[in-house]
């Protein structure tokens, strides 16, 4: 029985497995710096959105309108590799010579000196910035919607008070939108949780990756622990892990909503 | 602008399997969903716990991690199950696995936006019916059904455009088959050969956006039919909320 509990500790405990808890590091990394980066782009899209200069209106509506009409997945991936490209082609114009763009045959770089190799932290920060873009659209129109639930009354008593547009706009309108936003901005942090699993899609060795590694059925007891496929069991741990975060931050945002909404009379709850 | 005819071309036979997909599942997920959402409003505890727990699970998890849970876990019968019966070509192929899967998690998130409409069904109608004495099944057919699918359908319509979104992963969680691809792997597959990010993925784009939009166009009519006995019905709303 101890001799059991002690080969299944030291089972979990081995080297492949501590890696696997330390990846949990990208996942846990991707999804506050993607949300906080989604609440700024929202932010940003809201404003714009709110213009009254049209181009600005229009840039908005439309970063939020097309940005939710494709799938997460697909701008996911193409917003990292995008900007590659995008640093690659800056490079490129700057460095290569003429000898050098003959020498090159693949199709990219335009020239080898040019190539930008990204490890896992660039990787890591272009997928928050890619999540925090995508559901930036989202949260641009919670944000939206909420800035236009602030009651009139409030802002033109605050204009009456003799502030400034800018000063109305961060002193009453954005402080008192949040109690409007949070039911739908802890909609959006849900969706940037359940988005961390596509980590794995930008070659990250996130929790996905090695949960697939230390499942796949191993024969050579040289290895390690020889089993069969357990890869459902790996799955298993992750699938209660994400019902569990989400759970926590069900729980975390009904206790900030409550503090939100202290002395407002009748809020979107 | 004969480049870009010709990746159209190239990514018509890659939309099938993505309508495929989401035409497999879309059906299927209406019925569990509705059995779902009864269970949640049901007063048995067994039943109420279940469907509960079930949708919860499954809006609170990534469908990307039901994917790979579910396709290990049918792999790992194969040897003791499927081999045996002889069916295990068919179990373990994605185009069964994928709706399957599909079905599942939206069968959860329908099962919630049912469940909300039928909290919302006016009570006043209910004990109306309950007055002229109808029975149960007769108060469900209808009044409740009615009420429920009529305050249900905008929401609906998100989540099947969502649905079609949720396509675009099938492939990464599941093997290629031949020349079985969708239109993220087609995209993918022509982005290694010749790395122009902008054009493939766009095009890829581009096909989601339309389909999405004829969902929107169809389901639309649909609700117009639904109705049709308002004198000028609620306009439905086009841009999906934060569902999901």
């Amino acid at each position: 029985m101890s001799d059991n509990i002690a080969f299944w500790l030291s089972y979990l405990t081995n080297g492949k497995h501590l890696t696997w808890y330390a990846s949990f590091q990208f996942t846990i990394f991707a999804a506050v710096f993607g949300g906080t980066l989604a609440v700024v782009f929202g932010l940003i899209g809201a404003t714009f959105k709110n213009s009254r200069f049209l181009p600005l209106r229009v840039i908005g509506s439309i970063y939020s309108s097309i940005v939710r009409g494709v799938p997460d997945v697909l701008f996911f991936l193409f917003f990292p590799l995008a900007f590659e490209q995008g640093v690659e082609w800056l490079v490129a114009s700057q460095v290569c010579s003429p000898e050098m763009l003959a020498a090159q045959s693949a199709a990219w770089p335009p020239c080898k000196e040019a190539n930008w190799l990204l490890g896992t932290p660039e990787y890591l920060v272009l997928a928050s910035v890619s999540l925090g873009l995508v559901y930036g659209a989202f949260a641009t129109n919670v944000i939206h919607g909420a800035l236009r639930s602030v009651p009139k009354g409030q802002l033109e008593a605050a204009r009456a008070y003799g502030m400034s547009a800018s000063q109305v706009l961060w002193r009453v309108h954005i402080r008192q939108m949040w109690v409007y936003a949070l039911p739908g901005l802890s909609n959006v942090w849900m969706l940037i949780i359940k988005a961390t699993s596509l980590l794995s899609l930008l070659q990250i060795a996130d929790i996905v990756l090695w949960a697939d590694r230390l499942g796949a059925p191993n024969f050579l007891p040289a290895v390690g622990l020889v089993h069969d496929d357990w890869r459902w069991r790996y799955y298993l741990v992750l699938f209660v892990f994400y019902i569990l975060v989400t759970w926590l931050s069900e729980k975390g945002f009904d206790a900030i909503m409550k503090r939100a909404g202290r002395g407002i009379l009748s809020e979107a709850r | 602008m004969d480049r870009f005819l010709t990746e159209l071309g190239l990514f018509a036979p890659a939309v099938v399997f993505n309508l495929y997909f989401a035409i497999a599942s879309i059906p299927l997920g209406f019925i569990l969903a509705v059995c779902l959402a009864l269970g949640k409003a049901s007063d048995n505890v067994l039943i109420n716990r279940l469907s509960r727990g079930y949708i919860y699970a499954f809006r609170g998890s990534p469908l990307f991690i039901q994917f790979f849970m579910i396709y290990s876990l049918a792999l790992s019968f194969n040897v003791g199950v499927w081999k045996p019966m002889g069916i295990s070509w068919w179990v373990l192929h994605p185009l069964f696995i994928g709706p399957l899967v599909l079905t599942l998690n939206t069968g959860a998130y329908t099962a919630e936006i049912f469940y909300g409409a039928l909290r919302a069904v006016p009570r006043g109608e209910i004990e109306a019916a309950r007055a002229y004495g109808m029975s149960r099944s007769q108060q469900f057919r209808q009044v409740i059904w009615p009420n429920l699918i009529r305050l249900a359908w905008p929401a609906y319509t998100n989540e099947v455009v969502f649905l079609f979104h949720a396509t675009a992963i099938v492939y990464f969680a599941l093997p290629v088959i031949g020349q079985q691809k969708d239109l993220m792997i087609t995209a993918k597959e022509l982005f290694e050969r010749d790395y122009n990010a902008f054009l493939h993925f766009s095009v890829a784009a581009l096909y989601f956006l339309a389909v999405s939009l004829v969902v929107f166009f169809l389901f639309g009519l649909v609700y117009r039919r639904l109705m049709r006995h308002m004198p000028a019905g609620p306009r439905m709303r086009y841009a999906p909320s934060w569902w999901r």
